[in-house]
């Protein structure tokens, strides 16, 4: 069964919202117990990195989570802060990632003046995504590809191969990556209507 | 590319929903579950729900129907009203709420901005200010309580002063357009805009496609919000929620090639 | 327990227990219908004429002002083409009355807007208190009868006639028709939503808050007084000429935008349920088959058709689900206590306070009168 995890952050009422109109199975993991029945994992995210990084490695979870991501190849989506947590490091804060995809996160910084001031931050709303590269988790999205964005800092793989999807922000970033097991995602599926939906649907039926 | 994002307004009062003019005279437009549910259904961009009662009344924010309705948003949803502390914050978006708005407070004390940016992420902060005219005078000042108070403070300074204590967004509502249906005050979103580094979202006059899209034309990628123009149609004010479809919202958008 | 049996012609069964079929198993809705209706229903020549002469009477009397007629309109099929025709057909000019009962879907009130936009109408809208609406229909719910659709019906009702004799509004068009609508719902399945006795017993026992706003109506009061003694007309002109469904919805989509409904009544989200779920699964009583059997009668659909749409629920299980969870959060309540209600055992209106005698004495005076064709039985 999907398992999301409760880590006290990150908005899980609306991931479990989303599958509960799906009528999918889910459940919320809170203990290391819980981490054995997952079969697929949620890892959702808001907020600075190091307070997310710090209730993560508060929960118990953190070596377990290693283990059935990094060993077991349990499949694991993160999401917003979620994902920005797979990398090596941020730099929004001084701790060490979950070092699951080579990369950094870094902060919007426009210099030029006139793309600074139409490029205001948080990269907030509707916009469109930019497949890189094939995947199941792209099932079922229309034309446009639009999702919710909602973030100042964004995800740089150091192997471009590891980057699935971009989007444009003042420049190109990567919006989805994925290596092997570990798929995460910028922006909003839960709250990207039917995009999101089936994004969400992609990762836990397929 | 970014779109703007246009966004419904709802005004709940006495459990129902209402429309003001000017801040006055609320006219009841129904329940609120299911305005949220059409909207939802229509794929607005983003939601914004704002309980005018409860800092006016002093009370709490009604968690039970926040996350009645947050179960429903298949897209981002803003709540506001009676927030008063960093708890109350948490627990509103922990019921599946995107962002959190505050006015009242936040102008009273900025330092709660802070305090709750910090821990909840500024991404969901957002600082909503109720703006009128001064009488005889080209300055704004922000107002709250429903447009009770004058609290004599200077929306473009304020608007800095979140920005610095981490605000992630502002919402620029002008009482005196409100529920008038007329145009945005467009020297008012210039003003705002023009001096803030995060995203902004201007409220208060939009009465027709043609007015959210001057004020695209004119400021870009912009929060366009509206109440009246969503909920009602025609001569009569008759309520009938509504909002623009694929092809409109692309003439809305077209002057950003 | 009377033994199943299906009329030959139509879908109705003995689910509607009153049924009675004549030596070849044919029902008497299909006899009624042959009877009473077919010999009544003119969409030729005649048809044309009548209406026309009805149309000039409209205009005549509507110069001068906003409005010659109004409309009640749901966003439905049979209202939309009515207004449709009405305006592009008929050159009249209604305004276009519609009544919130806090239950639209997005598919309503979509298809009021591109209708009213598309024909450059003015529309009224009446905002049903929910709170007070809520309370209704959960005394209905607790109530056990099976026909909960009346607080919102006769809010529908009532508004539209108090508005019509306020602003002295002559001309009350409707959608009703025979074509779709020619074979009733048996009463014991829907009572009569206008029976006051019956309302108030059931506020008196299970209402909490008073209705202060709600809309009532007297049937004495719409049906006698305002028709005949302030002269406020009802027209149905979809039964002046051929009108066929399928048809009719394929224009509207091309020309308005308009979204069609899975089924007749779908346009608000509680009759969804309740016809689609709560009626059926609670009491057997399936509102599909007296839709089916008008349109069979009226050559729309066959008889073989019918019988294999009947053969699934009209509401997928996990659609169920999902809706059951929507209108007990919608009516306040919990999931737990809402399925109280749907074990509870099942009332009929018999159950409570009613005027039944008079409102069958009634029909039998419209009906000799010609006012009205068929008997609700």
């Amino acid at each position: 069964m999907i398992g999301i995890i409760n880590y006290g952050l990150g908005n899980i009422k609306a991931f479990s919202n989303v599958y509960d109109r799906l009528n999918i199975a889910h459940f919320y993991i809170s203990t290391r117990e819980d981490l054995k029945s997952a079969t697929k994992i949620i890892l959702p995210g808001v907020g600075a990195f190091d307070h997310a990084m710090g209730m993560l490695n508060k929960s118990g979870l953190r070596d377990d989570l290693d283990e059935a991501v990094l060993e077991k190849k349990i499949p694991v989506l993160g999401i917003c802060v979620g994902m920005q947590m797979m990398a090596n490091s941020s730099e929004e804060g001084t701790m060490p990632g979950l070092n699951w995809i080579a990369g950094t996160v870094k902060k919007f910084d426009f210099l030029a003046p006139d793309v600074k001031a139409r490029n205001p931050l948080p990269h907030m709303g509707w916009n469109q995504i930019i497949i890189q590269q094939d995947s199941f988790l792209f099932n079922d999205l229309d034309e446009e590809k639009r999702f919710y964005f909602l973030h100042s800092y964004y995800f740089d793989c150091v192997d471009k191969q590891h980057s699935a999807a971009s989007a444009k922000y003042g420049f190109e970033y990567s919006c989805v990556v994925n290596k092997e097991n570990i798929y995460g995602i910028q922006c909003h599926p839960e709250k990207s209507h039917h995009n999101g939906v089936s994004f969400l649907k992609n990762f836990a039926v397929n | 590319m970014l779109y703007p994002r246009i966004i419904p307004v709802l005004l709940v009062h006495d459990k129902g929903l209402v429309k003001t003019v000017k801040f006055k005279d609320p006219k009841y437009v129904g329940d609120p579950l299911n305005a949220v549910r059409i909207f939802n259904e229509k794929e607005a961009d983003e939601l914004i729900v704002i309980d005018i009662d409860a800092t006016a009344n002093g009370r709490e924010p009604d968690f039970q129907l926040i996350a009645n309705l947050a179960s429903e948003c298949r897209m981002p949803l803003c709540y506001g009203g009676g927030i008063k502390n960093l708890e109350q914050a948490k627990k509103i978006l922990s019921l599946g709420v995107e962002k959190i708005a505050l006015s009242s407070s936040a102008i009273a004390s900025p330092q709660l901005i802070a305090e709750i940016a910090t821990q909840v992420g500024k991404q969901s902060v957002v600082v909503v200010l109720d703006v009128s005219k001064k009488l005889f005078s080209s300055k704004y000042e922000c107002w709250t309580h429903n447009g009770k108070k004058n609290t004599k403070v200077c929306p473009i300074e304020f608007a800095q002063i979140a920005e610095q204590h981490g605000a992630g967004e502002i919402v620029i509502n002008s009482i005196d357009n409100d529920g008038t249906m007329k145009g945005y005050d467009l020297h008012l979103a210039r003003e705002i805009k023009s001096r803030v580094g995060m995203p902004v979202t201007v409220l208060g006059g939009a009465g027709s496609h043609e007015d959210i899209k001057n004020l695209i034309a004119q400021e870009g990628v912009v929060g366009a919000a509206a109440g009246s123009l969503f909920v009602f149609k025609g001569k009569y004010k008759a309520v009938l929620i509504n909002y623009p479809n694929k092809n409109e919202k692309r003439s809305i958008i077209s002057s950003l090639k | 327990m009377r033994e199943f049996q299906i009329c030959k012609r139509c879908v109705m069964d003995t689910t509607d227990s009153k049924i009675v079929f004549n030596e070849h198993g044919v029902c008497d809705h299909c006899l009624s219908f042959d009877r009473d209706i077919l010999p009544n229903w003119h969409t030729d020549e005649r048809g044309k004429n009548d209406l026309s002469k009805m149309v000039e009477k409209i205009k005549q009397d509507g110069k001068g002002r906003d409005f010659d007629c109004i409309i009640g309109m749901s966003g439905g099929a049979d209202s939309s083409y009515l207004l449709h025709v009405v305006v592009k057909d008929l050159g009249l000019r209604p305004l276009v009355f519609h009544v919130d009962g806090g239950w639209n879907s997005q598919i309503a009130v979509n298809n009021i807007n591109v209708m009213i936009e598309k024909l450059g109408l003015d529309l009224y809208t009446e905002v049903i208190n929910w709170e007070e609406m809520k309370d209704f229909q959960l005394s209905y719910f607790k109530a056990g009868v099976p026909n909960i659709d009346v607080p919102q019906d006769h809010a529908f009702v009532a508004t539209l006639y108090n508005f019509a004799a306020k602003y002295k509004i002559k001309y009350i068009l409707n959608g009703g028709n025979f074509s779709t609508e020619c074979v009733r719902n048996p009463m014991e399945w829907l009572y009569y939503g206008t029976d006051m006795a019956q309302i108030k017993d059931i506020r008196k026992q299970f209402g909490t808050i008073p209705l202060k706003t709600y809309p009532f109506s007297n049937v004495l009061r719409h049906k006698l007084y305002l028709r005949y003694i302030v002269g406020v007309n009802v027209v149905k002109p979809l039964n002046y000429f051929p009108y066929i469904k399928s048809d009719a919805m394929k224009l509207l989509e091309k020309e308005y935008g308009w979204q069609p409904y899975p089924q007749k009544h779908f346009e608000s989200r509680f009759t969804r349920f309740y016809e689609g779920y709560w009626l059926p699964q609670k009491f057997g009583y399936d509102t599909r088959k007296v839709q089916f059997s008008s349109l069979i009668l009226t050559g729309q659909m066959t008889r073989e058709e019918a019988l294999e749409k009947l053969k699934t629920p009209a509401m997928s299980d996990d659609d169920a689900r999902q809706e059951f969870l929507y209108v007990a959060t919608k009516l306040g309540i919990t999931a737990e206590e809402f399925q109280r209600y749907f074990e509870e055992p099942n009332k009929t209106y018999k159950d409570y306070k009613n005027n039944e005698t008079m409102f069958v004495l009634g029909a039998k005076v419209m009906k000799l009168l010609g006012i009205e064709r068929s008997i609700k039985r």
